[in-house]
């Protein structure tokens, strides 16, 4: 069985489909990375997989667990616990600052605890930032703090969508080199969602979609 | 239907079954279910005792005697509670013997034992206390009937709560030592054998507390001042009152009773949580906020405890002590150097167990005497003062007299010890008729206390 295992997912909106009967299995500790056009269903999957949406019909196995049949609150702990999510945009609280926007996420999952957010900053390049607010910081360091709350409640499953979507060239690689090297020291998994063919190049597995299903599975053509 | 005897009824049937409800949601709670049976066979024990002893009355089983256990009772619940929290926190007190509260056999003995122990007395108490009311009443099947039709409603009500509601959750806001201190709030507030009159123990308690506060701030002051100090004998004894007035020793007492909640309440938010072992930060991190938040969730019944009782203590407590009866003393002279006072005329009975105060005049100074009924059916014939107060005498309160100087509580029983706060016994001889005392005997001891040679001891 794989850690993540989907099966005939089907999502339909009023008016289109978004995922017509995907299947797909991703191995612990992998980094799968899903391309496609705008409205090909990519992040509608994600969600799905972050239980962010639900499917119409189908089933979602995260570590056999089918979070398609998890109640409201079932599915609040599932979120909490083993996922860590990053966006196109940043999403960071604009009044606190680098250190209190990661402790934030460790109160909704147990308890704040200030060294461990620090250490966590510290990881991903930011430990000289800690007390500066997201307006203070560029758009590379804002991604920066946000993999740090991400990852500090230990999610197994990092989550992304457009991680760099509003980045420059250098600043995508600082922040690409920065999930390649978290991802080799802690084993967690990786799904990311792009449209850009160079950010794809990262990771184990790049999955093609189209019209919302998976029309290609394949490695990338070469590494970061 | 007899009132009084169903409230008492329904207040017996409701500790009953808020002990009830509170031990089987814990259980339940720890998957422990079936260890309620020992309870349901220690009431129904009770219930057969209760009838025999109906039939087969003890001499044991007094007021006094019952009052008693349940004080102790509720002394015994309390300091567990405490020895049970500091066990709970990591001090293991008694040793090996930790690994007995693993032997469910020995949890069904004590779980049986305490019930019957618990509501034994409590049992017992309203039975003789029903007997004097069927008496009062002249209605012993009607008194007998209200107060079960009480212990009936109230049991019925719990059953309908449990029914409906289902509140095994407040199994959660308890573990053994809040177990212990709940059973011991229950004999606080529930109230002693005497129906109406104490409908919870807190005056009780609180004239115990009193007491012992009395006798630990006099103590200070003898050892601070032996002898007499030149400077301060006669200012500081002079205010010695004010410690022993019913605001502050009532605080003072307050405050004892809650030493123990209180360090409940501190254990829960601000004693170190163990490191737990655990394999990443985040989940270190979740395992110490559950048992913080666990921590937190058991002091909940412990602040209700603490604000009952502070409830309590201001609302009956203190203002009882201070509702004494206090008679005009009565104008006597002395024939020949003897004072008689007459047991019984039409306007007083020496033997009604009432305080009676009589007065004399020696030099134009007024010298106050009190006699009162003991339990065992003596007369007892003091001065209306104490060796260590200023002699502003006594009032009564039920079975105490109490020191309107010091608000020192005196059980009746323990008139005629001489020392301390208790009233300087004269020596009286008693008949059918007279009680008769000597003249140069009261003048002599009265001299003491005037001077304040009496704080000495009365020689």
């Amino acid at each position: 069985m794989s850690f993540i295992q989907l099966t005939d997912v089907i999502k339909e909106y009023k008016t289109a489909h978004a995922l017509r009967g995907v299947s797909m299995s991703v191995e612990k500790g992998e980094w799968v990375n899903i391309m496609g056009p705008s409205g090909s269903g990519k992040s509608t999957l994600l969600n799905i997989i972050g239980g962010l949406d639900s499917p119409n019909s189908g089933e979602v196995l995260i570590d056999s667990l089918d979070i398609t049949r998890l109640g409201e609150d079932e599915m609040a702990v599932f979120r909490r616990e083993k996922t860590g999510f990053i966006f196109q945009q940043s999403h960071l609280v604009p009044y606190l600052n680098a250190a209190e926007n990661v402790m934030l996420a460790q109160y909704f999952h147990s308890m704040a605890d200030s060294k461990e957010a620090a250490e966590a900053l510290s990881r991903v390049g930011m430990g000289h930032r800690l007390t500066h607010k997201p307006s203070q910081l560029s758009g590379g360091e804002q991604q920066r703090v946000c993999i740090a709350r991400a990852l500090i409640n230990n999610p197994g499953i990092l989550l992304a969508d457009e991680p760099t979507g509003n980045l420059d060239r250098e600043n995508t690689k600082v922040i690409l080199e920065l999930l390649s090297k978290l991802h080799t020291e802690e084993h967690f998994t990786i799904i990311l969602v792009t449209h850009d063919p160079f950010v794809a190049r990262w990771g184990q597995r790049v999955l093609t979609m189209e019209d919302g299903a998976i029309i290609k599975d394949e490695s990338p053509t070469a590494g970061g | 239907m007899i009132y009084e005897a169903f409230v008492v009824g329904f207040k017996e049937g409701f500790k009953v079954g808020l002990v009830w409800l509170v031990l089987y949601a814990y259980l339940n709670n720890n998957g422990k279910n079936h260890l309620i049976r020992p309870f349901y066979l220690g009431i129904t024990s009770i219930a057969i005792l209760s009838l025999l002893s109906i039939s087969f009355p003890s001499a044991c089983i007094t007021k006094e005697n019952l009052g008693n256990i349940i004080a102790a009772s509720f002394a015994v619940l309390l300091i567990s509670s405490g020895f049970a929290l500091f066990h709970a926190s990591g001090v293991r007190l008694f040793g090996s013997l930790s690994g007995i509260w693993i032997n469910e056999k020995v949890i069904q003995v004590i779980i049986f034992i305490g019930t019957l122990l618990f509501f034994f007395s409590d049992s017992m108490g309203t039975l003789v206390f029903l007997q004097d009311l069927s008496l009062m009443k002249e209605a012993l099947l009607g008194t007998f009937v209200s107060s079960a039709s009480g212990l009936i409603a109230a049991l019925v009500f719990f059953l309908v709560v449990f029914d409906r509601l289902r509140p095994l959750w407040i199994g959660s806001f308890f573990n053994v030592p809040q177990l212990l201190l709940f059973l011991a709030m229950v004999k606080l507030l529930g109230g002693g054998i005497k129906g109406f009159a104490e409908l919870s123990l807190i005056p009780a308690v609180q004239r115990g507390f009193m007491k012992f506060a009395h006798d630990l701030i006099h103590q200070m002051f003898v050892l601070l001042m032996i002898p007499d100090h030149m400077l301060l004998r006669t200012t500081l004894w002079n205010f010695i009152g004010f410690f022993f007035g019913p605001k502050f020793s009532s605080i003072v007492s307050l405050l004892i009773l809650l030493v123990l909640p209180m360090m409940f309440i501190r254990h829960s938010f601000f004693n170190p949580l163990p490191a737990p072992e655990a394999a990443n930060p985040a989940y270190k991190r979740k395992i110490v906020a559950l048992l913080m938040s666990d921590r937190r969730k058991k002091a909940l019944p412990i602040i209700v405890f603490i604000i009952l009782i502070v409830f309590a203590w201001f609302s009956q407590g203190g203002e009882s002590v201070t509702q004494l009866y206090n008679p005009k003393p009565k104008p006597v002279i002395a024939d020949k150097g003897i004072i008689m006072i007459p047991v019984k005329d039409p306007t007083m009975d020496l033997m009604d167990g009432r305080l009676h105060k009589f007065s004399l005049t020696e030099q134009g100074e007024e010298i106050r005497l009190i006699i009162i009924r003991k339990p065992d059916n003596t007369i007892s014939v003091c001065l209306d003062a104490c060796e260590i107060c200023a002699p502003e005498g006594y009032g009564q309160q039920g079975d105490h007299v109490i020191c309107i100087f010091c608000n020192t509580p005196i059980p009746v029983r323990t008139m005629g010890e001489p020392g301390g706060c208790n009233p300087i016994p004269l020596t009286a001889a008693t008949d059918e008729q007279f009680v008769k005392i000597e003249l140069d005997e009261i003048l002599r001891k009265w001299q003491f206390v005037k001077t304040g040679k009496s704080k000495e001891g009365i020689k």
